[in-house]
């Protein structure tokens, strides 16, 4: 064998050669003293080069690399002679076409939507409270007992209230007007002495009550949610007098301003949730829409924003494959053809980016063969060629050498299923 | 082909910026062309990406290409006033032995320099070949003879700095 040329020595040092060939030059080696003298001279100047290129790092201290591209020129300044025209249409169309995820663009988003909730949230108070408001602003003064102080209301005082069950017989108004005289709420008479306290002493449990219907509002029931504002009003105009009429003393005085209280609090209550129920979806609707172009991941999972659910992921997502590549590419990333799964059909071969796969060179990508199980898991054979120098990983687990080539097994099923398909990559 | 490009963008802006830089000696200039070069490829999505946008790199750095990307630059300067005085000299001042490296590589012969650059990418031969239109037989020889001139070149330099101080 002729002496090796110095191109030879740095195709061998840089791992470029074929195993036939590596060993035809090893032998010429072992022989021949010039040649293994001018190894180690390219070995100095590959290691010298290497080193004094790899120290031209970008300047430190700099301006960070821009993740965008440059705005094209516009329009009125006409390209320069001898260069491509721009093409208005591809800038203007797609300018975010080479965006990676813009982490300033994401964080304007996110505080745009912080901003539409707030304001979504401070219109929805003030919508619902302006809305009880007109609902039950009194038209009449009978129906000013929106916070009756029942401590000191007193039979005589106390205006006309309604029950559930008066509330359906409206008809019955009609004895207030034929009865004047017998109507109590009118009448100064001095209140029986007995019911006086029991209102006192009862009223922590119309508390109790209330305070039972304020933490469920929404799930009143359906006759209290059915009643609309108007069907109160008048039922409450027309049936009290009535129900004051035809009910003995000591029930009106005890029993009628609480139940009436807490019938009054509940269909309040419960129009108000309803109403608020309403804006809820308003708002829902309205986050989705807003939200509807954000990438998935991307998306706040606020409690108005949870709606849509994520779009279902390819293979190549669940693979992490950002490029699908054929198997001449494959070659040329490997410097051989890609090592498959013996009896197993790959679904395709792509490229992964090397900082994903432990063991990997982080810098370069890494040829992955995607494979699907007869259950639907992935399985994934990663291969990276190796640099010269790099270690390769101990052997016995799922990432081995062969040859030049880095090599890992994994993906969703155990490893004592991948480790019985280790065995048959070839 | 969005998120193709996308992806290309991530993982390959930093490399062409590098090669760029250590090419150009110029920090601005290799990103300028390196977000041309990803402009092109907008244009033209590529099916080998990386030697494409390599050599797509390199011919712009050759090129009246340089031009358009000035224009460019002008632009941005006058969009946004906080754009560092401080250029490439101030760097290669600030660093000696880039200084003395880029003078060395300046002294390379094309094609040698553009090889060595692209091996520091971790360009295999294949796509070195490929990038700069060699036979892969020749990448060898190029990159045999650009790392020894390269370490001439520097130690030449380095000595002829020593004596002048």
């Amino acid at each position: 064998m002729p002496h090796l040329d110095e191109g030879t020595l740095h195709a061998l040092l840089d791992g470029e050669l074929e195993l036939d060939e590596v060993k035809e030059i090893q032998t010429h080696l072992g022989t021949c003293a010039a040649c293994g003298s001018r190894l180690q001279d390219v070995k100095q100047f590959l290691a010298e080069a290497d080193s004094l290129v790899g120290a031209l790092e970008t300047p430190a201290g700099a301006p960070k690399v821009r993740r965008e591209p440059a705005p094209p020129p516009r329009s009125p300044l006409a390209p320069p002679a001898g260069t491509e025209p721009w093409r208005e249409p591809i800038w203007d169309s797609s300018p975010k076409i080479l965006l990676p995820e813009d982490m300033e663009e994401n964080t304007r988003r996110r505080r745009w939507m912080t901003v539409m909730r707030w304001a979504a949230m401070i219109v929805l108070v003030l919508g619902v409270g302006q809305l009880a408001r007109s609902m039950f602003t009194p038209k009449h003064p009978e129906l000013q007992l929106y916070e009756p102080d029942v401590s000191s209301s007193t039979p005589t005082t106390s205006p006309p209230v309604v029950s559930p069950q008066e509330r359906s017989t409206p008809a019955s108004a009609a004895a207030k007007v034929a009865r004047p005289t017998q109507a109590p709420p009118s009448s100064p008479a001095p209140a029986p002495a007995a019911p006086e306290p029991k209102v006192v002493a009862e009223q922590p449990a119309a508390d109790t009550a209330a305070d039972e219907l304020d933490s469920t509002t929404v799930a009143s029931s359906p006759e209290d949610t059915a009643s609309s504002p108007t069907q109160v009003a008048a039922g409450a105009a027309a049936g009290a007098a009535a129900a004051e009429a035809d009910r003995p003393d000591s029930e009106r005085s005890s029993d009628t301003p609480r139940a009436s209280q807490s019938a009054d609090a509940a269909t309040r209550r419960a129009a108000a949730a309803a109403l608020e129920e309403l804006d809820r979806e308003r708002i829902r609707a309205r986050a989705n829409a807003a939200t509807a172009s954000l990438p998935p991941a991307r998306t706040d999972p606020g409690p108005a924003v949870q709606a849509a659910p994520p779009p279902p992921r390819t293979l190549e997502q669940r693979a992490q494959v950002y490029l699908r590549i054929g198997l001449d590419e494959a070659v040329k990333q490997l410097g051989h053809p890609a090592h498959v799964i013996e009896g197993m059909t790959p679904q395709f071969i792509g490229l992964t980016q090397g900082r994903g796969v432990p063991g990997a060179d982080p810098a370069r990508p890494v040829v992955r063969v995607v494979y699907l199980d007869t259950r639907g898991r992935l399985i994934l054979l990663d291969q990276q060629r190796m640099q010269p120098g790099q270690a390769a990983p101990a052997s016995g687990s799922l990432r081995w050498a062969v040859g030049d080539i880095l090599l890992y097994l994994h993906g969703e099923p155990g490893a004592d299923v991948l480790r019985n398909l280790q065995p048959r990559v070839r | 082909m969005t998120a193709d490009l996308t992806q290309l963008f991530e993982l390959y802006y930093e490399s062409l910026v590098r090669m760029l830089y250590r090419r150009t000696g110029d920090r601005d200039r290799a990103e300028d062309l390196a977000q041309e070069t990803f402009a092109r490829a907008v244009a033209a999505p590529p099916n080998n990406p990386r030697p494409w946008l390599f050599a797509v790199a390199l011919n712009l750095v050759r090129e009246d290409g340089r031009r358009t990307v000035r224009q460019g630059r002008r632009l941005e300067l006058l969009r946004t006033d906080d754009v560092p005085a401080t250029g490439p000299d101030v760097d290669l001042e600030r660093n000696e032995r880039s200084a003395l490296v880029h003078a060395a590589l300046a002294t390379l012969g094309e094609r040698d320099r553009e090889a060595l650059l692209l091996k520091a990418e971790g360009f295999n031969y294949d796509e070195i070949a490929s990038t700069l239109g060699l036979s892969k037989g020749a990448v060898g020889t190029t990159l045999a003879r650009a790392r020894r001139r390269l370490v001439e070149a520097y130690r030449s330099e380095t000595r002829g700095k020593n004596a002048a101080s």
